[in-house]
């Protein structure tokens, strides 16, 4: 038997992603100007919802969209944002999720679902749909400890 | 592998409000046990949506959570959660392990102690680390409740006890703390003797006592439910809940939810007004986290009067009504 993740958890916000909770974590990378990532960052207690960014590609590599905190910004692919009772997606031009964020309220915190298909700017799937939240085939992500920041 | 889970462990019982607060007030307890030999507290966290719950132990000072969810362990059962988490704690190891006496508790404990060849301190009013050897001492009532016993745990491990709800205090919840989160795998054993075929759902008028800021209890001096009877109108007036002893129970004056003590609830009161109680020990290992308390009672050498801070030396029957008069005045 060994441990098959481990992580850190806030006392107030989390992510659910590959089916386990984390504050905070990191795909691909953020600082590269033009590739992909996907940033879940750690929010802090004075805050009550996610915190995503991302750079976000299909299927064949092209880019679709820049996701800032929440928001989308660089949009060459034409999505759409579409805000939602506890969250909010993002769809491609042809109207398919790209990404969807579920924030559910505990009686004293919060539990962030992350779901969609994201792909780098090779084409490679980096996370696709697992129940409720997402599973990132392959590499795991990098855990975050502390709130990433600017990039 | 990289951080290790610290090696208190305590089993996060959140069923209902009361199981819960029991596994809090461990994890504080736990939190000192685990400073006092160098390590950190684990809570262990089994059932299906167990999410919130991994959460709320780490606002109240978990170190870490270890987490096990499955449609499987939706249920307690105990031959499923003993097989579970006595294969852990042979991996992993851990020095102390506590639960809540609570009734899963009271039935889990036992069976996994005996699959760990390990020792039990049942209903335990205290816990300290012994500063020379580092065992756990479990202070538990013994022999009917008559003697304090402190039980160590020298040779095998780990040193396991249940803890009654409301012995200990809980740590404040703090949005701020973070824990680490460890997902060990998960082996469901189908071969269980029990199989849950519908759960039905007793209602029950809600007693709060271990929420209650003032509690007035009484025993078999009262001698009758006319006597017992006066005591509820007394928590009425000053807003408290009603305990009792066991010989109370016994003579039918009150119901079982109500009985204080080793066997029963311990409660943290400001306030406990102790009406025809002798004050024997199995009794007062559930009051001894009270504030002021009270004595009402005819024989001037009871021993409830060594604990009190306030004590009246007169018969329940002539001195409830007088009490009773004046509060009525009063409020």
């Amino acid at each position: 038997m060994h441990f098959s993740e481990e992580s850190r958890i806030s006392a107030h916000h989390n992510y659910l992603v590959n089916g386990r909770m984390t504050q905070g974590f990191v795909l691909g990378e953020p600082d590269s100007g033009d590739r992909f990532f996907f940033l879940a960052d750690v929010v802090l207690p004075a805050e009550s919802t996610p915190r995503i960014s991302a750079r976000l590609y299909g299927p064949e590599g092209n880019l679709l969209c820049e996701v800032q905190w929440n928001r989308l910004g660089r949009n060459p692919g034409r999505c759409t944002y579409r805000s939602l009772e506890g969250g909010f997606r993002i769809l491609d031009e042809a109207g398919s999720v790209v990404l969807e964020v579920m924030t559910e309220k505990f009686p004293r915190g919060y539990l962030s679902g992350i779901s969609g298909r994201l792909f780098d700017e090779e084409g490679r799937l980096r996370l696709e749909p697992l129940g409720d939240n997402s599973r990132i085939p392959g590499e795991p992500p990098r855990f975050l400890t502390r709130p990433y920041g600017g990039f | 592998m990289g951080e290790q889970p610290g090696r208190v462990w305590v089993f996060g019982d959140y069923r209902n409000y009361f199981q819960n607060r029991v596994t809090l007030q461990l994890i504080g307890k736990a939190k000192e046990l685990a400073q006092e030999i160098g390590t950190g507290v684990t809570v262990l966290v089994v059932g299906e949506r167990v999410r919130q719950y991994a959460m709320e132990y780490v606002a109240h000072g978990a170190d870490a959570v270890m987490v096990a969810e499955h449609p499987d362990l939706s249920e307690y059962r105990v031959e499923t959660y003993t097989a579970l988490v006595a294969e852990w704690v042979e991996t992993y190891g851990p020095e102390i392990l506590l639960a809540g006496a609570t009734a899963f508790g009271r039935s889990f404990f036992p069976r996994l102690a005996k699959r760990l060849r390990t020792g039990l301190s049942a209903d335990c009013v205290d816990l300290h680390i012994d500063p020379e050897t580092k065992l756990l001492v479990q202070t538990t009532p013994a022999w009917g409740g008559e003697l304090l016993a402190e039980v160590i745990t020298p040779h095998h491990r780990p040193q396991m006890a249940t803890v009654h709800p409301g012995v200990f205090e809980e740590r404040p919840h703090d949005p701020e703390a973070t824990g680490g989160i460890f997902y060990p795998e998960v082996k469901i054993r189908k071969e269980e003797r029990i199989r849950v075929l519908r759960r039905r759902t007793r209602r029950s008028r809600k007693i709060r006592l271990e929420e209650a800021e003032v509690v007035v209890v009484g025993g078999r001096g009262l001698g009758s439910k006319a006597q017992f009877e006066m005591l509820e109108e007394l928590a009425e007036l000053l807003d408290g809940e009603v305990g009792a002893t066991r010989p109370a129970i016994r003579a039918g004056w009150t119901e079982e939810e109500r009985l204080l003590g080793q066997t029963g609830k311990s409660v943290r009161p400001k306030t406990l007004i102790s009406v025809g109680t002798s004050g024997a020990l199995q009794y007062t290992a559930g009051i001894l986290g009270a504030g002021t308390i009270i004595a009402i009672n005819r024989d001037p050498h009871a021993p409830i009067f060594k604990i009190s801070d306030l004590g009246v030396v007169g018969d329940a029957k002539s001195v409830l009504p007088i009490l009773l008069e004046e509060l009525r005045k009063r409020l």
